[in-house]
């Protein structure tokens, strides 16, 4: 079977023309190299990191702004969104759940699917909701997962769902309990 | 459904008010806000249809149009200002809505001009109602403000411009936050305008909504040869392709016949379209593969179309 | 119309809902042909069709005060099952409204509906609902509208938002699903809901379906056939309670087998709504138990063809291979390879 087609499509990230500003975020501690097609003649460009200089105290890399953690990013990102005025565009870079949660914050802040860019780096490992009990498991690397909540053992399916920012999580051994497949590392 | 005039109100020398009532049921569907109805209206050698939008809102018991007569008119208008009179029945269409309120949106900007206000008129009892955020900015000629005035409520978002001089239309657009949607309605060039403005500052395309007014009105005549229906015509100057389809009693697709909802495209087997819609994309147009029937034209002397 | 409605049999636990004869003979068998591809298979929704089942806008059934009480209860055991985004209001009181007048003109025995402007009265006998609210307003009722008006009719339904040339799916009323969830999917654009079905990608179906809907009128509605199957006549088979119901597919046997393994099918509706232009997706469903299928002759032979000759992914989506054989040796018997008529209807007016 096939990929499913709810399952996110990323691509290099582009700076678009049209955007007045441009707020580039990640939850890594720089942006990676590969991920922008950065055109120099656009000016108005802010790039934001996740990255300490000691606990509870983030750096001062140059040319970007540092946050302590990734809720710290997040916070000050909805704050920054409420205050911009139009023109603005949005990219973000980093772990798929990071990136869904800023579309999530951008999207309650009222801009459009033209204005936020999403590409995923660095590690692929997922969010997963268990249908069965309403809980998100974060950090997921295999392709079976053991509930933390319920204690389900949880098929992470490629279903995905944005409002959510999670991939969904179904029983894999509810019709012969106990019969699991080999569990692997596909989300490294 | 058949509809009876059931009152006629000039609101000046070119405009008037008509409100509609149900003939056969009760009550007629509610129309969202941005609704429109097509009126069918008889002609001495024709019938015209006309889209006009509901400024009644949701109502159920009547709809209220208002009607321009446009000076050039092909007739439609024309016959509602002199020949139309209350206790008449006319043929109309159940409502359409392509231009609806965003309503996951946060704030709304309405942006018309003249006779562009009527789609906001129906927007103004939904915007309030649920409580939205939203300004409205109406443009119209000096000597016409009395008639638009009246109209509108007397709220602080709403401001009456006598010119488009009073409306800095770039400080305006300049100053909304990233929640804002605009919705533009009015003659083609002030919607230009307002776009090309919005545009400039970084006003991303999903969130402009505009409702055109005033299509294309005609053009050069051609012929059109129908290879399936076996069927040759001639588009007159004054008529549209889809007017002469149905003129020989054919029954091609269509809904809205303002070149929006794509309904009535038909595949172009030869000759080359000549695009007044705002449906196809710039790659679908440049193929020259379809037409939209109610809005388009030829820039061949001849169109073959599989229908 | 006058039907007959059962007292509340369950579809859950028990499982004591069966079908009177005219049930079996209105059920609204989704095969025309001896073989069974995806297709947009969308017809004008009209009163009347090859079953009685089609003959209301919104179908009322022997089953419904069953289905209406197996809905409360899963509604209890889980009230994420109806949720609605709060810019779908319009939309919920454009629900309520097509929803009373349907039921009030189909079936003026079950329900009534008085209307004086908002002013309105609406009668539930079945149910024992007796209500005056003021359409509109929200707190004269004592549950949101779209929430009120769905838990008196049979079938599933959610809430289309257009906006940006898609289709999104801002809420619902979900409690008779064949497993999806709509805790997960509420929010999803038509591709995104549509993500797990297999094949139907690739043959584009779901872009002409989508630029078919966004075109979809006011007036007139439209509907297909949608089917699965599922073990004993269970409505609420979730994700959500797939623990509970996973192990009863592994219980089938070839004993139990006709009693057991029923045949699931979704009469689907699409209706434009007047106010806010939004998709009411309407999922009716209809559960029959193999044995009370094979009573009708046309239908037991080709379903026995479409199961024998489906296509594998489509067998592996529906959840069929544990059962697949067990179900086509069940029904070999009955095919005696005769040419049936196309269309979907029994062609037998008594079992």
């Amino acid at each position: 079977m096939g990929l499913n087609k709810s399952r996110p499509i990323y691509q290099k990230l582009q700076l678009d023309p049209q955007g007045r500003a441009h707020l580039i975020v990640t939850d890594l501690d720089a942006l990676p190299e590969d991920v922008i097609e950065a055109d120099l003649a656009l000016s108005n460009i802010e790039s934001w990191v996740v990255a300490r200089a000691a606990p509870g105290i983030a750096a001062s890399p140059p040319g970007s702004r540092a946050f302590r953690s990734v809720a710290d990013l997040l916070s000050h990102l909805a704050h920054h969104l409420a205050r911009e005025p139009v023109g603005l565009r949005l990219y973000a870079a980093g772990t798929e759940a990071f990136l869904w949660d800023v579309a999530n914050i951008a999207r309650a802040a009222g801009l459009s699917q033209d204005e936020v860019f999403l590409t995923q780096a660095g590690s692929l490992r997922r969010r997963v909701y268990c249908t069965h009990c309403k809980s998100i498991n974060e950090d997921v690397t295999t392709n079976i997962a053991t509930c933390r909540a319920c204690g389900a053992h949880l098929f992470v399916r490629d279903h995905f769902s944005r409002r959510l920012a999670a991939f969904m999580g179904v029983m894999v051994d509810a019709e012969m309990p106990g019969e699991i497949p080999a569990i692997e590392v596909i989300y490294p | 459904m058949k509809a009876r005039i059931e009152n006629i109100e000039p609101l000046s020398a070119t405009i008037k008010r008509f409100t509609l009532a149900p003939e056969a049921a009760k009550l007629f569907p509610a129309g969202a806000a941005g609704a429109f109805i097509l009126l069918e209206i008889p002609g001495p050698s024709r019938v015209w249809k006309n889209a006009y939008s509901l400024i009644s809102g949701g109502r159920r018991e009547t709809y209220e149009i208002i009607v321009r007569r446009v000076a050039h008119s092909r007739g439609g208008s024309a016959w509602l200002h002199d020949h139309a009179a209350p206790g008449q029945l006319l043929e109309i269409s159940e409502p359409a809505n392509l231009f609806p309120i965003a309503r996951a949106a946060q704030n709304h900007l309405l942006l018309s001009a003249g006779i562009g206000i009527t789609p906001f008129l129906s927007y103004l009892p939904v915007l309030q109602a649920h409580n939205l955020g939203f300004e409205l900015h109406h443009c119209c000629k000096q000597d016409e403000q009395e008639i638009f005035r009246p109209l509108l409520p007397n709220l602080p978002n709403v401001t009456l411009h006598g010119s488009r001089n009073s409306l800095d239309l770039t400080a305006l657009l300049s100053a909304q936050k990233l929640n804002t949607h605009l919705y533009v309605c009015g003659p083609e060039a002030f919607m230009d305008g307002v776009i090309a403005a919005a545009k400039k500052i970084g006003w991303p395309d999903a969130k402009i909504h505009e409702e055109s007014f005033g299509g294309a009105t005609g053009g050069a005549p051609f012929r059109v040869n129908l290879a399936r229906s076996g069927v040759a015509l001639e588009v007159a100057s004054d008529q549209t392709l889809l007017e002469a389809l149905e003129s020989a009693g054919l029954q091609p697709p269509r809904m809205c016949r303002g070149g929006a909802c794509g309904v009535c495209e038909l595949p172009v087997l030869e000759g080359v379209p000549d695009h007044h819609d705002h449906f196809l994309t710039a790659a679908a147009r440049a193929a020259g593969k379809s037409i939209m029937t109610c809005v388009s034209r030829a820039k061949t002397p001849e169109l073959v179309l599989d229908f | 119309m006058n039907i007959s409605l059962k007292p509340a049999e369950t579809f859950r636990g028990d499982f004591s809902a069966r079908n009177s004869d005219a049930a079996i003979l209105r059920f609204p068998f989704p095969f025309p042909e001896d073989v069974y591809m995806y297709g947009v298979n969308i017809e004008p929704h009209v009163r009347g069709g090859p079953t009685a089942a089609y003959d209301a806008v919104f179908d009322i059934d022997e089953h419904y005060l069953g289905e209406c009480e197996d809905r409360a209860l899963t509604l209890i055991d889980d009230p994420a099952r109806c949720q609605v985004l709060p810019h779908m209001i319009e939309a919920e009181w454009d629900t309520l409204e097509l929803l009373m007048e349907s039921l009030a003109t189909d079936y003026p025995d079950l329900f009534n509906l008085t209307k004086n402007r908002t002013a309105w009265r609406w009668q539930n006998r079945p149910l024992g609902i007796d209500h005056s609210f003021i359409f509109g307003a929200a707190q004269s009722l004592p549950c949101p509208p779209f929430e009120y008006i769905t838990r008196q009719v049979q079938g599933d339904f959610t809430l289309q938002d257009q906006r940006d040339n898609n289709l999104y799916m801002d809420g619902g009323m979900v409690t008779s699903q064949a497993d999806w969830s709509l805790n997960f999917d509420l929010g999803m654009s038509f591709h995104e809901w549509h993500g797990p079905v297999p094949v139907a990608h690739e043959l584009g179906v779901f872009d002409r379906a989508l630029a078919y809907l966004l075109r979809l009128q006011y007036g007139k509605p439209v509907r297909r056939l949608n089917w699965t199957l599922t073990v004993n006549p269970r409505l609420d088979t979730s994700p959500e309670n797939y623990p509970l119901w996973g192990p009863d597919k592994a219980t089938v046997t070839p004993e139990d087998i006709g009693e057991k393994m029923c045949l699931r099918v979704e009469l689907q509706t699409l209706t434009r709504l007047p106010r806010s232009n939004a998709i009411l997706f309407g999922i009716r469903g209809y559960l029959i138990r193999l044995e009370e299928l094979v009573r009708v002759k046309k239908y037991a032979k080709r379903m026995h063809r479409v199961l024998r000759d489906l296509h594998p992914d489509i067998v592996e989506y529906k959840g069929m291979p544990r059962y697949r054989q067990m179900i086509i040796d069940y029904l070999a018997p009955f095919d005696d390879g005769e040419i049936l008529s196309s269309g979907t209807a029994p062609d037998q007016t008594r079992l």
